[in-house]
């Protein structure tokens, strides 16, 4: 079967046309490097599969998620290439479609954005271009899908086909070029010797390190040395690398001048007034506080929490009945009855019914990225951010793990160095995802209810000020990084379209329903079951169950936080699987029919500092299963995934403390 | 002839042409250079960050931020 690669610069709309190419789509966002890992997909009218890499500048990777793209290119042979180029932006995109051009597959040159280059001034003459690349040249607008028809019927009659070869003249690195070339020619499976050498003069590290067994590399080295003492000789000071960088910069320069007409360009108006407020100097951040607190706002007060009282009544009402006649009418055993009523429908529905909630976060989050605000945000996060040790670009994946730990740890790939993305990675986890939010949902609804946005706010506060004390220290002591470096790529910003907004959340959403079928589902049933029986049989009281002897084993320990019971030992323990655990658990173990119900037993058994102590320990407690798993993938090693359980324990133990005591001190109860 | 002066000292809305870049770590050279900043580039001061944050530039239509400390190893001649 054929497979045809997407590659292009970050935020060209890669990932929109993909979507309107495959069957299967992906998720969209406006800020550099949303594209994480690279992504398969069915192209429409069975042409093959389509492989979305991540975003990258050139081939010459600076990050781990870019090198994703040239490790591909290497190893793998596309029938064809498709360069997504973003016409507004033609003379720096174009770099890395020379680089493609010469890499001698079948390419295909889609240039998207033809919406936003008319509207800016900016004119490509797509026949001169096409002439001059000796490559089709397809005009697309990714986000409505227009031209996608042309790249696919292109791509059918494409393959068989060798399309030619771009060969530009480096000069005085001509000789090098033939050298290393003649050094190629035992070697199998490489791509167009050329383009190896050229990859290789210029010190690409990923060809440099896949060929490094294969070939004698202080040969290259000499070979190239050579090279630079002629370049020396013939007057210019660049380096060898700079030099093909330069040679390409010159070509790219002629064609921009033949093919583009800026005679009618015009500045971002829009992004400039926005940018203007939205990143003042004084009125950034506080613009964004009011943002984040009218998220909180609409998630709960306005939004998520009534329709969530719809839900939830839908449940234990008319679902709960329809279920307990059911099994009535089909005469289930006692045991079948309890399990289905008090452990699935219990564990389960205690999580769906925050499914309003989530979604509204998600939406918003979805918004947020989609609008180019995001990248505005690692901007006024800055100067904070480094004064702890880190840079802007690690807050957009803080802000990606409010909704989940598990993308956000992995699109802090997107940051170049590996010391501020190992920081980065180990403290996502103290960001309040949304699997805590009905957690935080039923105890705020219960203790704190005239303030529920804010005191929920306040466990998002917590969070963030533990990730940059925590970060402070680290970077101090443990990871020490060298001058740590930071630039963003400030995108205009964009009207998000709805259709991609409605994407991008079922995108994000749909694992959290996925878990509530899977993992909660299996974890209800199972919790259930220790709760059920104990050591004196099956239907067992409660207080005798197996659960509340586990559970038991935790109180002593969680007694100075002021939740010393079994019930809280025994919920925390099963909410390391998924952190919304923690409320079916309670729902089984309280055995109530409802939200209402298990409200009223909470409110017995917790006082509101402990429901603010054990709120703090559930935010900070341990990554859950999923995010260590993915902490483990993208580190590499067991002992940071160990010490990102160890610290957060370590650390939610310590604060609860500091709550609880600190609290009675204070005379709270 | 134009004279060089530093990036930082550009005010808002100014234009220059890259003149020299000095002291600046190599991935973020390298960065800039994948943008379209470099020797010969012209940019353009857009704002300055909040309390001594990033500044944004312009070049060839696209925003970028940058670190005060990075910007001022950037030298400009004023068009
Ligand atoms: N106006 C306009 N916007 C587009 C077009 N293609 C993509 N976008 C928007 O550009 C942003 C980035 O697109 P995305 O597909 O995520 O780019 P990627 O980062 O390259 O994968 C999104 O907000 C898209 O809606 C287009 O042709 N015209």
């Amino acid at each position: 079967m054929s497979s045809f690669a997407l590659v292009g610069n970050p935020n060209t709309g890669k990932t929109s046309l993909f979507n309107t190419l495959t069957t299967s789509y992906e998720y969209v966002g406006n800020w550099a490097g949303v594209t994480v890992e690279k992504k398969i997909g069915d192209l429409k009218e069975g042409g093959g599969q389509l492989v979305d890499l991540p975003g990258i500048y050139s081939l010459h990777p600076l990050s781990k998620d870019e090198r994703v793209a040239t490790q591909y290119l290497i190893e793998e042979t596309p029938s064809a290439l498709i360069n997504i180029v973003d016409a507004s932006q033609l003379e720096r995109n174009l770099a890395l479609s020379i680089q493609l051009l010469e890499y001698g597959r079948p390419i295909i040159l889609g240039l998207n954005m033809m919406d936003v280059a008319k509207s800016r001034g900016i004119h490509v003459d797509i026949q001169k271009l096409q002439e001059q690349l000796g490559v089709p040249v397809i005009p697309l607008i990714a986000r409505t899908g227009k031209g996608s028809s042309e790249i696919l019927s292109t791509l059918k009659d494409f393959g068989a086909v060798d399309s030619p070869v771009l060969t530009l003249d480096y000069g005085a690195a001509e000789e090098a070029i033939t050298d290393i070339e003649k050094m190629l020619t035992s070697i199998p499976n490489l791509p167009n010797h050329r383009w190896v050498a050229l990859q290789l003069l210029a010190q690409n590290p990923v060809i440099l390190q896949a060929l490094s067994s294969q070939i004698d590399m202080a040969e290259v080295d000499a070979i190239s040395n050579r090279c630079e003492a002629k370049l020396l000789q013939a007057g210019y000071i660049s380096s060898l690398p700079e030099w093909i960088r330069s040679v390409r910069a010159g070509f790219i320069e002629k064609l921009c001048h033949t093919v583009l007409d800026r005679s009618t360009q015009k500045p971002h108006n829009l992004t400039e007034r926005l940018d203007a407020i939205l990143t003042h100097r004084y009125l950034g951040i506080p613009i964004f506080l009011v943002f984040m607190f009218l998220l909180f706002k609409v998630t709960f007060d306005w939004i998520g929490n009534p329709l969530s009282d719809l839900l939830d009544g839908f449940i234990s009402g008319p679902v709960s009945d329809g279920i307990n006649n059911a099994l009535d009418a089909v005469g289930a055993s006692s045991f079948t009855h309890a399990l289905i009523v008090d452990g699935i429908v219990a564990g389960v529905g205690g999580v769906l019914v925050f499914i309003p909630q989530i979604f509204v976060l998600f939406f918003i989050i979805s918004f947020v990225e989609d609008s180019g605000y995001m990248a505005r945000v690692s901007l006024l996060m800055d100067s904070l951010m480094e004064a702890v040790g880190l840079n802007g670009k690690a807050f957009i994946p803080f802000i990606i793990g409010f909704g989940c730990n598990v993308p956000a740890v992995m699109s802090a790939r997107s940051i170049e160095q590996p010391k501020d993305r190992l920081l980065t990675t180990l403290l996502i986890p103290l960001m309040s995802c949304s699997a805590r939010l009905p957690v935080y949902a039923l105890f705020a609804g219960v203790f704190f209810q005239s303030h529920q946005a804010l005191v929920v706010l306040s466990m998002y506060v917590l969070g963030i000020a533990m990730a940059l004390l925590l970060c402070k220290l680290f970077s101090s002591y443990l990871l020490k990084n060298e001058a740590n470096v930071f630039i963003v790529e400030l995108p205009p910003y964009r009207l998000p379209q709805g259709r991609s907004l409605m994407r991008g959340t079922w995108e994000k959403g749909k694992g959290f329903l996925r878990k509530a079928g899977t993992l909660i589902l299996g974890g209800s049933v199972l919790i259930w079951f220790l709760s059920y029986t104990g050591p004196g049989g099956f239907g067992v009281e409660m207080d005798d169950s197996f659960l509340a002897k586990i559970g038991g084993l935790l109180a002593t320990l969680l007694a100075p936080l002021g939740f010393g019971t079994w019930q809280a030992g025994a919920s925390l323990l099963t909410g390391f699987l998924a952190k919304e655990i923690v409320v079916s658990t309670m729902n089984i173990i309280y055995h109530v029919p409802n939200m209402e119900g298990l409200q009223g037993q909470i409110a017995l058994s917790f006082t509101p500092l402990q429901a603010y102590s054990f709120m703090a320990f559930v935010l900070l407690y341990t990554p859950c299963l999923a995010t260590v798993g993915v902490i483990r993938k993208e580190t590499s090693s067991w002992r940071w995934t160990v010490f990102s359980i160890g610290y957060a324990l370590i650390l939610a133990y310590l604060i609860s403390l500091i709550i609880y005591q600190g609290g009675r001190l204070l005379g709270f109860s | 002839m134009n004279q060089s002066t530093p990036l930082l000292s550009l005010q808002p809305g100014a234009t220059g042409s890259i003149y020299a870049i000095h002291d600046m770590n190599p991935i973020l050279r390298r960065r800039l250079y994948d943008l379209g900043v470099h020797e010969g580039s012209v940019v353009s001061m857009k704002q300055r960050g909040p309390f001594g944050g990033p500044v944004t530039l312009e070049c060839n239509g696209q925003l970028l931020g940058i670190r005060v400390k990075e910007a001022r190893g950037i030298e400009v001649s004023v068009c």
